[in-house]
């Protein structure tokens, strides 16, 4: 039982390095990112092909991941920061389709839909078998307090007010002279960076990683996620992803109770939980269950340790 | 050889411009892209599939019956899920939008399994002629579609309703002022939209096989086509199917098939790169 409230505890943090990631991109920039998908299995297979089918060492293959995020989020931002918001969500999600596709086909690279095997795992002959759960565990979160830390870094920083200024209204941003165009796609590849590194963490940890994982369903556990907890709130989405892993895994536990249902009805029945619960906050808790502070003005500039400063 | 490419191109296209057309209609009255089409088109697949298969009626009235039920579904879910959410930004409801596909997808997954289902039909021996195949299904397919865009031009060009929509997709306000029930038309666009997707479930369901993805597999060329004619103008999305169908089949030339998916993507974003627009659609001119 022990072991599997550590699994559910290493999956928590990849949910919540993803959604900490997204709401860089969305809750704080307002960039629209449906490609969740894509670039979690491009961290995956980056990582996972890196080190099988190329030899490199886990040490640099898993930072070589998160590289290969940054590369592809700036690219993807490039490519569509003319788009309207919603115009992002369909070419982000096309994105994550084409990423998936190539893992599906490519199959003499990437083993396509029979799964790529890793073994390749950081530190595993450091460990006996029984302690090295715990051991992922805490790597896996000692990369979502660093990405954390550096999200709530650029969100009290010059750089998070103008952040936030071009979610409001980017036309505006512009006009008071901030460099839109420079810091939307500084801020999408940082997060695609966080997602990168993600699927490199999840690719070593369950060592068989196949497309069917990386479906736009991810993308939705994630949203999910950080509208639950409340867009722009590093705080809240932390909550927000252990909400959805304890729908998502608690529901596992019906089929105990209801003996009609086999597992593939229980698992549509999970998703259609998800996506009845998303449309309910997002009706009668828009902000989410911790909402953003509102941001205040006319604070003396420099004033850091006021009582605002400490709980935005 | 090529023939056969080109044939085939045309069927796709007139597979994609229905739900093109009611997806770019919606989104000029409703001003987000909904994300639900996907699980719309499943379900009108599944719908003919119960009055075909399971009631054994014959294929013609199943699928006028599913275009009603769908009809009735979408214009349903606007009541349910999307009327009480006016006012929110289109990224919101893009959200709702997508967890409503979900949904849907999963409801059929529950009643009907993931598995691979077909109508009632006797098989029939493709036509050939000058070496090229084609099924009487997929003549179906063309001739519906051609009769679709007739009916949307009709519709928008010479009815009362029509003209009502047009008005509301260009200015909302202005329309309501100007007398125009937007609350009818909002409701008989979804029902008209909700027709054509159901219309759509029906022929991919002919053409390919039922199944709960089937919608999902469409969605992308259908933003694609919407998109590359410009959104909210039907008949840049009429022409834009034809392009996308084209494209996806004729690219078998030089990429395996099963990157058809990612050709539809590929055409968006080179497009929007150009001309974000569209090719038919007006520049939005903002604030």
């Amino acid at each position: 039982m022990s072991a599997y409230l550590i699994s559910m505890a290493t999956y928590v943090g990849f949910f919540m390095i993803l959604a900490i990631a997204l709401n860089l991109q969305w809750g704080m920039t307002g960039m629209v990112n449906f490609g969740i998908a894509g670039f979690y299995a491009l961290g995956a297979y980056s990582s996972g092909l890196l080190t099988v089918k190329a030899g490199w060492p886990v040490g640099f293959a898993m930072p070589a991941a998160a590289v290969v995020g940054i590369a592809a989020g700036a690219l993807v931002a490039l490519l569509s920061i003319r788009l309207r918001e919603d115009f992002l969500a369909i070419v982000t999600l096309g994105f994550g389709e084409l990423i998936r596709l190539i893992a599906l086909n490519e199959d003499e690279i990437t083993e396509g839909p029979r799964g790529l095997k890793i073994d390749a795992r950081p530190f595993a002959d450091m460990f006996d078998r029984t302690t090295y759960p715990i051991v992922y565990l805490a790597m896996v979160l000692a990369v979502v307090a660093l990405a954390f830390f550096i999200a709530e870094r650029i969100r009290r920083s010059p750089m998070g007010r103008s952040l936030r200024a071009i979610r409001e209204d980017d036309v505006v941003a512009e006009v008071l002279g901030k460099n839109v165009l420079r810091h939307r796609v500084q801020v999408f590849a940082i997060g695609a960076g966080f997602m990168g590194a993600a699927g490199a963490l999840y690719a070593h940890y369950v060592q068989n990683i196949s497309p069917e994982v990386f479906m736009p369903m991810v993308a939705i556990f994630i949203w999910m996620s950080v509208i639950v907890g409340g867009a722009g709130n590093n705080w809240g989405l932390l909550l927000g992803a252990g909400i959805v892993m304890a729908i998502l895994e608690g529901s596992r536990f019906m089929g105990d109770f209801i003996d009609f249902l086999d597992a593939e009805k229980l698992s549509a029945i999970r998703v259609i939980l998800i996506g009845v619960l998303l449309i309910i906050i997002l009706r009668v808790r828009p902000r989410g269950l911790m909402p953003e502070p509102r941001f205040r003005y006319g604070r003396s500039p420099g004033g850091g340790s006021s009582t605002a400063d400490a709980q935005s | 050889m090529n023939m056969q490419l080109f044939v085939n191109g045309i069927v796709n296209a007139a597979l994609i411009a229905p739900p093109a057309i009611a997806f770019s209609l919606l989104f000029g009255v409703m001003r987000f892209p909904n994300f639900a089409i996907g699980g719309y088109i499943t379900a009108g697949a599944f719908a003919a599939y119960a009055f075909n298969v399971q009631l054994g009626l014959p294929l013609l009235a199943s699928a006028v019956a599913a275009m009603a039920l769908t009809g009735f579904i979408v214009w349903l879910s606007d009541i349910i899920v999307f009327k009480p959410m006016r006012g929110h930004g289109p990224v919101t409801l893009l959200v709702v939008s997508i967890a409503l596909t979900l949904i849907l997808e999963h409801i059929i997954r529950i009643i009907y399994s993931a598995e691979v289902r077909g109508f009632d039909i006797p098989l029939q021996r493709p036509v050939k002629f000058a070496g090229i195949r084609i099924t009487y299904e997929q003549m179906d397919i063309i001739a519906l579609a051609l009769a679709v865009a007739v009916a949307t031009h009709l519709l928008l060009r010479f009815t009362n309703i029509g003209k009502a929509m047009r008005a509301t997709a260009d200015n909302p306000v202005l329309a309501e002022v100007r007398g125009i029930n937007t609350g009818l038309v909002i409701g008989f666009t979804w029902l008209f939209c909700g027709a054509l997707f159901g219309l759509t479930g029906v022929l991919a369901g002919l053409d390919l096989v039922i199944e709960p993805l089937l919608g999902w597999n469409l969605t992308i060329p259908i933003f694609a086509a919407a998109i590359l004619g410009g959104i909210g103008s039907p008949y840049g999305a009429m022409l834009g199917a034809v392009m996308v169908g084209m494209a996806e089949e004729l690219t078998v030339l030089v990429l395996p098939s099963s990157y058809k998916v990612g050709v539809g993507f590929m055409i968006i974003a080179v497009l929007l790169l150009a001309r974000p627009h569209g090719l038919l659609g007006q520049p939005e001119i903002r604030k």
